[in-house]
């Protein structure tokens, strides 16, 4: 366990925005690191820059010359499936000058052709057409030298896209550590597999991206928060309960919170609003996934709800539904969110219609919930004005230090505690004020 | 009920009536403008005319999920609208684009101008409204379409666009 124990905060320029006191059973972050535009800069070089970061799902683009232009730590990138089928990611600027080379947000195609001198790729990154080419002097080595560049890495776990930046990362899996399992237990729901659907929801908080993953990360807002959310799940027959729900620390700003018995799910676990032909089908689909999974497994697929927070921008909401949440942050109080239904592949259509009505309906900023969250992290943003420069500096830190004495104990976490907010915080600090090393 | 031809001017009047609804947030009101199992959409910005069922959504309400969401609205614990949005809706481009026996399918494009925390923002986008047609107009499918590349920085949808 990291100890960070520095005392002055506000004195020297080595200070540590991180307070963990295991005597005084207190974890404080200082509010600068949600407003700062300088830590922000600090953020994108030193987490963004190098680490691995989730790009997209490989059943986004299915065929062959499929692709999506999407930016990732402020990056202009095209996400694409060669002809010959394998995933590439290419910055999305022409090396000829720098041209936005794809202005599209997706299509199919075998050429990326930048608009402003004609020069043409291939979807698996060659230059395949330079116009006048007789004006440069060794033409093939010359393209050769200015074919498309890659993102230094690419690799993929259950269909999820990871890539870096810093071509000197440990491998993925590494990376992923005890969050691959996860991945892993969601992406058996289905047994043809999961994919996702068109539909992104694409939105943008006035917050900072910190602030999205200690909310998904915090089972204490649930009740107060979500009230209404709560209202309407007890008037359609069901009482949510925060009894029996954890959260666990996955290593490396890895958080998971496991819910049981906080909601339904799909396929799953019955809930009254999703009608008796789903109970039904529920009980036909346990045994099918006991046969291929084996019982035990089966029941962990399927019996608790999990939100899994892979570090530093992917969440994964595998709730009565399964939503696919990518975090951007864009300024120290701006975060870009992408969200995309992910969805067990073929599936009959009342299940996949009653799938994303259900999901749609507590999950986005449309829903009977995520409003809430989202005013509740722009409400933060606006309110630590408040305590930025104040005359006692103790004011302008947050408290996260539910739950502390209960884990002191060596006790499991709850979901209600701050535990899993602690360990995403505390590798923030490792990255952003350590030597940024990983697992430093 | 019987076949009776909708004039534009019937359409312009149904929906600035549910606009003027809208603003004024007199929300049961407003929900007694759908029929019993009238449903609501709000498609993403993605969106390339393909079925809600099939893809995702902003909203995708059935009628117990329009009530859910009037009744969640209209609590002080529905913490994103505690205080409400002023809202300032502009509804014009109004057409009939066709008419069947029982149903009227109804566009228009609308401006919704949202207040709140001395913020403003500014909803674009076209309704494609089934409405069912009989002494008046009620909503079957009351669907809106926003024109945005994406929801702007604060824009969420905690309202009924």
């Amino acid at each position: 366990m990291t100890q960070l124990t520095h005392t002055d905060p506000g004195g020297t320029p080595n200070r540590s925005l991180v307070h963990e006191d295991w005597d005084a059973l207190t974890f404080k972050v200082h509010r600068s690191a949600y407003r700062s535009p300088a830590l922000f800069q600090q953020e994108t070089s030193r987490i963004w820059g190098h680490t691995w970061l989730y790009l997209g799902h490989e059943t986004e683009i299915p065929n062959p010359g499929d692709f999506k232009s999407r930016t990732l730590g402020g990056r202009p990138l095209i996400f694409c499936r060669d002809s010959s089928g394998k995933i590439q990611v290419f910055f999305n600027a022409c090396t000829h000058r720098g041209t936005i080379l794809c202005r599209h947000n997706e299509g199919n195609t075998k050429f990326f052709q930048c608009f402003y001198h004609a020069w043409a790729f291939s979807n698996s990154g060659e230059l395949a057409a330079l116009p006048g080419d007789e004006a440069y002097a060794d033409v093939p080595g010359f393209k050769e030298r200015h074919r498309l560049r890659s993102v230094p890495r690419v690799d993929s776990h259950e269909g999820f896209v990871f890539i870096s930046f810093d071509p000197d990362v440990p491998d993925l899996l590494t990376h992923l550590g005890e969050a691959a399992h996860y991945m892993s237990l969601t992406a058996k729901i289905g047994p043809q597999g999961m994919q996702t659907v068109p539909g992104v929801q694409l939105y943008s908080v006035k917050g900072n991206w910190k602030l999205a993953v200690e909310n998904a990360m915090d089972g204490y807002h649930f009740a107060p928060t979500h009230n209404t959310f709560v209202g309407y799940l007890r008037e359609t027959g069901f009482a949510v309960t925060d009894d029996d729900q954890y959260a666990y620390d996955l290593g490396d700003g890895h958080g998971l919170l496991i819910l049981t018995g906080h909601n339904g799910r799909i396929g799953m676990v019955w809930e009254p609003r999703f009608g008796p032909e789903e109970k039904e089908r529920i009980a036909a689909k346990r045994q099918e996934m006991e046969q291929r999974l084996g019982k035990e497994l089966a029941a962990e697929v399927a019996d608790a709800s999990r939100i899994l927070f892979v570090f530093p921008n992917l969440l994964l909401f595998d709730l009565e539904a399964l939503t696919i949440r990518q975090i951007e942050p864009v300024e120290a109080g701006r975060t870009d969110v992408r969200a995309w239904q992910f969805v067990e592949t073929g599936e009959p259509d009342e299940v996949r219609a009653l799938r994303i009505k259900t999901m749609v309906s507590f999950v986005g900023p449309g829903g009977l919930a995520t409003p809430d969250d989202i005013e509740a992290y722009e409400a933060v943003q606006r309110g630590i004005e408040a305590t930025a420069d104040s005359a006692d500096p103790a004011w302008d830190w947050s408290d996260m230090s539910r739950g502390m004495a209960n884990e002191k104990q060596g006790n499991q976490g709850r979901s209600i505690d701050e535990g899993a907010m602690r360990s995403f915080w505390r590798q923030w600090s490792r990255r952003v004020e350590g030597d940024g090393t990983p697992g430093a | 009920m019987g076949r009776r031809t909708v004039t534009r001017a019937e359409a312009e009047d149904f929906l600035y009536r549910e606009a003027m609804l809208l603003d004024e947030w007199r929300l049961d009101e407003w929900l007694a403008l759908f029929e019993e199992g009238g449903r609501m959409e709000v498609t993403t910005t993605d969106w390339n005319g393909w079925d809600s069922s099939s893809a995702g959504a902003f909203m995708c309400d059935d009628h117990d999920l329009l009530k859910a969401r009037v009744k969640r609205l209209k609590s002080r614990k529905a913490h994103a609208e505690n205080p409400h949005s002023r809202t300032h809706r502009m509804i014009s481009n109004v057409i009939i684009l066709e008419q069947g026996d029982e149903t009227v399918w109804v566009a228009a494009n609308f401006i919704i101008h949202r207040y709140r925390d001395n913020q403003a923002f500014s909803y674009v986008g076209r309704y494609e409204h089934v409405l069912l047609v009989d002494d008046g107009l009620r909503f079957r499918l009351r669907r809106s379409i926003p024109t945005m590349e994406t929801m702007a920085p604060g824009a969420r949808l905690s309202f009924i666009l």
